[in-house]
């Protein structure tokens, strides 16, 4: 009986990396300051260059923040972002190629959006605006599996 | 020399096989010098085995052997031959691992174990071009304007205060 329980817990500790793996998800979140101030696209940007451009008539894109987050299920990360604006993103569910993720932002202690977006391996979601001052804040978003 | 004769014939078949001792053979010779009678039945014996070494031995440079060796050697081969079950059953025997019962249940705990994850792997998921990023969007402060990019691979949530702010140029 001893030997059925050991090989039992043998076998679903093979299992625990794989369960683990899937509780993680690693997310990206970019803030981009557009502006007009130059006319230099940030290198690390050259995945949304295209849609960056397309979004306004801005000539300078500055990464301002790029920073890598292990969302975990049901909790909330908060990080700020530009000017008093911050950024809270909770992983709400996820499979194998997607994570499922709600996004506020707040500013000044205010929710300014409320959204759910998916998240999938080589797409990227913009939150672009509001208007700064004479600049722009976009925040792009996306996840790696 | 009746009683001689009695004795060498009975060893008389021996040593026209050659099959006796020295001591017999000696024996035997000494009486063939004598005995006509066990004379003709030593010659008889020559004359019958020469009748018959004669046609034995066409019949068997006729014989094509090496035909015959190979029947044998398939026969061998066929006898040896086991179906994979009984590999199977010869190898579990042979190996002590598997006598012992524990394995059963562990390996049918994994069996259940791989039915179930398997098909999590392989599941076929719509293509990602396909699907909805934007669960659901709303800001009690601002107008929110949502549009995809034309590969699909970039999703904008485009938030504005109203027609004079700054909006999509395309």
């Amino acid at each position: 009986m001893r030997k059925i329980i050991s090989l039992t817990t043998f076998f679903l500790i093979l299992l625990i990396p794989i369960s683990v793996a899937f509780a993680q998800v690693q997310t990206r979140i970019r803030v981009i300051e557009a502006s007009n101030v130059g006319s230099s696209i940030d290198p690390s940007l050259r995945d949304v260059q295209s849609e960056l451009k397309s979004l306004s008539n801005f000539t300078s894109y500055r990464l301002l923040k790029d920073e890598n987050l292990s969302l975990s299920l049901n909790r909330a990360v908060d990080i700020p972002v530009h000017k008093g604006r911050s950024l809270e993103i909770t992983l709400i569910s996820q499979r194998k190629d997607m994570a499922e993720c709600r996004v506020k932002i707040k500013s000044e202690g205010t929710d300014i959006l409320n959204t759910q977006v998916r998240l999938f391996s080589g797409r990227t979601v913009l939150i672009v605006g509001p208007k700064h001052g004479e600049g722009l804040a976009i925040i792009a978003l996306s996840a790696r599996f | 020399m009746k009683d001689s004769c009695s004795v060498v014939s009975r060893l008389l078949e021996k040593y026209f096989d050659r099959e006796m001792t020295d001591e017999e053979r000696s024996l035997v010779e000494a009486h063939l010098l004598d005995c006509q009678a066990c004379q003709d039945r030593l010659r008889s014996m020559e004359e019958l085995r020469d009748l018959v070494k004669a046609p034995v031995e066409e019949a068997v440079q006729n014989e094509d052997f090496q035909w015959i060796w190979q029947k044998i050697e398939r026969g061998i081969r066929l006898e040896e031959r086991h179906t994979f079950w009984e590999t199977l059953q010869a190898w579990l025997q042979i190996s002590p691992l598997f006598q012992r019962k524990v394995w059963i249940p562990a390996v049918a705990a994994m069996t259940i174990i791989l039915l179930i994850t398997i098909p999590l792997f392989f599941k076929k998921t719509p293509s990602l071009l396909d699907q909805s990023v934007i669960e659901y969007v709303e800001s009690q402060t601002h107008n929110v304007m949502i549009y995809e990019s034309e590969n699909k691979k970039v999703t904008v949530i485009w938030l504005f205060e109203g027609p004079a702010e700054e909006t999509p140029s395309s």
